[in-house]
């Protein structure tokens, strides 16, 4: 069973890393006075995204549904997650590196294109959606049910079988 | 809760052998001994004999405060429970032995006072010897607690009230608890999310459109003016646009398809916000490009702004700026009509593992 302390911690490592990946992703463009100084905001970043998905997929690897043996149980349920976290982790990589391979040597210039532009606007998008589902996953990562015997577990169990 | 309960239970246990199997059990001895020699010669001769009790129950309070900083985990209210516990015993011990005692006084009148130490030990209870001396152990208001390695003196009453107040919450509270509470205080947070959202676009708009004069015939003080706020009013705008809609996304349960179409469907006003915020946030992230180019504005050159073309470039942001600013406000305002609604937080209270039927119709969601 999933201890209230721990999971408290581990939602406030998430919840901070979610905070931070949204802190850059707004002002970002403003501390860009010398390129090191975005070129550590965006690694630590990227780090962030990463540390977030390996810390919900360690929850899930945890749970008791995993450790019956319903996996697909828990990638049904997320998979949109999942999904949606790879993508942004690839948006914000390539947006990163074009911005800064745009702007390492002089980094107060107009760089924006339409398509840069356009990378933008899906990076920062899938950002807001990412924060939507993983803050919710990180809540429902609460759920008793995820981490002992059930009913309800059974019945997902006995119905797999068939 | 019981896990506390069975620690106490069990301190108070170990503090009891503390006090049977430590140093306090010689000290006992003497006192019992050294009490029931004076009972016994009280009648005769009373007055010598009186100093010397006094002064061994004086050496024997110190060692039962040795015992309480050996165990600091033990209540000090507890074992005052304790001291009154078996302070009957001692009190039928005192009489038996006073009896008995006295008995034997009257056979052997003359005899010596080892003779009477000697043969007094046997015939009392082994547990009678552990107890406290009787005049010493009345529970007192206040006990001594030990704080940042000192003791300090508490009144029993708020020992136990603050024990309650800090146990409860945690006996109480599980993983889901927890879990409603980050979403209700980020609910809040949302919440004065949307609200200043919707004032600050509204500022925002106005503030351009005062600068760029009636029919747009000031742009150039618009940009001189403005040039400083442009990108740090388009990184507060996404901020809190970010913000603001996934705490409509929350509101709506974005993540189960089939309730969150039927909201769209029914014109559900979390639905509705959630439709209207998502537009704004792309509308505003469309123009990141502009906005860069007006915080460029005193070190352009003229590939930047070509001369002439700022009605061309300007026109389409203040347009677009003024749309945000419609959605955002009409957002909020759908909000305000329903603010407690939430479908997820709905959704997290049905995680129950008892109960099963509530949340079944949740089981196939994909998160």
């Amino acid at each position: 069973m999933l201890q209230t302390g721990n999971f408290s911690l581990v939602l406030l490592i998430q919840l901070t890393l979610l905070a931070y990946d949204l802190f850059v992703n707004s002002f970002s463009e403003l501390l860009r006075g010398a390129p090191v100084i975005q070129l550590v905001l965006f690694i630590m970043q990227d780090i962030a995204i990463l540390f977030n998905v390996i810390i919900i997929l360690l929850m899930l690897f945890n749970t008791y549904v995993f450790q019956v043996g319903l996996v697909s149980l828990l990638l049904e349920r997320f998979r949109g997650l999942l999904i949606l976290s790879a993508l942004y982790l690839t948006l914000s990589i390539c947006f990163h590196c074009w911005v800064l391979n745009l702007r390492w040597f002089q980094s107060n210039r107009f760089i924006w294109t339409d398509g840069l532009q356009a990378l933008f606007v899906f990076q920062r998008t899938a950002a807001v959606l990412y924060y939507y589902l993983y803050k919710r996953t990180a809540e429902y990562m609460g759920d008793p049910r995820l981490y002992e015997d059930s009913l309800w577990l059974r019945n997902i169990f006995a119905r797999t079988r068939q | 809760m019981p896990t506390v309960k069975s620690k106490k239970k069990k301190s108070k246990k170990e503090a009891t052998d503390g006090e049977e199997g430590g140093g306090g059990v010689e000290g006992e001895v003497e006192e019992v001994t050294s009490r029931r020699r004076s009972d016994s010669r009280d009648p005769l001769t009373p007055e010598p004999l009186d100093p010397a009790p006094q002064k061994k129950k004086k050496k024997k309070r110190a060692p039962t405060i040795d015992l309480e900083a050996e165990h600091p985990d033990v209540p000090n209210g507890d074992m005052e429970l304790e001291w009154e516990e078996t302070a009957p015993v001692t009190r039928k011990t005192k009489r038996k032995k006073k009896a008995k005692a006295t008995e034997q006084y009257c056979n052997d009148l003359d005899a010596e006072d080892d003779d009477i130490i000697a043969d007094a030990p046997s015939p009392i209870p082994q547990h009678s010897l552990f107890s406290a001396p009787h005049g010493h152990s009345q529970p007192v208001g206040k006990v001594f607690v030990e704080r940042n390695r000192r003791f300090q003196a508490e009144r029993v009453e708020q020992l136990r009230h603050s024990e309650d107040d800090y146990m409860d919450p945690r006996q109480i509270w599980t993983t889901r608890d927890i879990a409603l509470r980050v979403h209700s205080s980020f609910r809040v947070l949302g919440l004065f999310s949307h609200g200043f959202l919707a004032g600050y676009a509204v500022w925002n708009i106005i503030v351009v459109y005062v600068l760029a004069g009636e029919q747009m015939t000031t742009l150039q003080n618009l940009l001189q003016q403005y040039h400083l706020l442009a990108y740090p009013a388009q990184s507060l705008l996404y901020l809190l646009l970010a913000v603001s809609t996934v705490s409509a996304f929350d509101r709506v349960n974005l993540a189960k398809a089939s309730m969150a179409l039927r909201g769209f469907l029914t014109l559900d006003p979390a639905a509705l916000a959630s439709f209207l915020y998502f537009i704004a946030l792309i509308l505003s992230l469309s123009q990141q490009m502009t906005s860069d180019r007006i915080n460029l504005y005193p070190t352009a050159n003229e590939t930047l702004w070509p001369p002439g073309s700022e009605q061309q470039i300007l026109r389409p942001w203040m347009v677009v700026n003024l749309v945000v600013a419609m959605l955002v406000g009409l957002a909020w305002a759908v909000v305000s009509t329903r603010p407690d609604i939430d479908y997820t937080e709905e959704f997290l209270m049905t995680m129950e593992v008892e109960g099963y039927p509530r949340g079944e119709d949740n089981l196939d969601i994909p998160a």
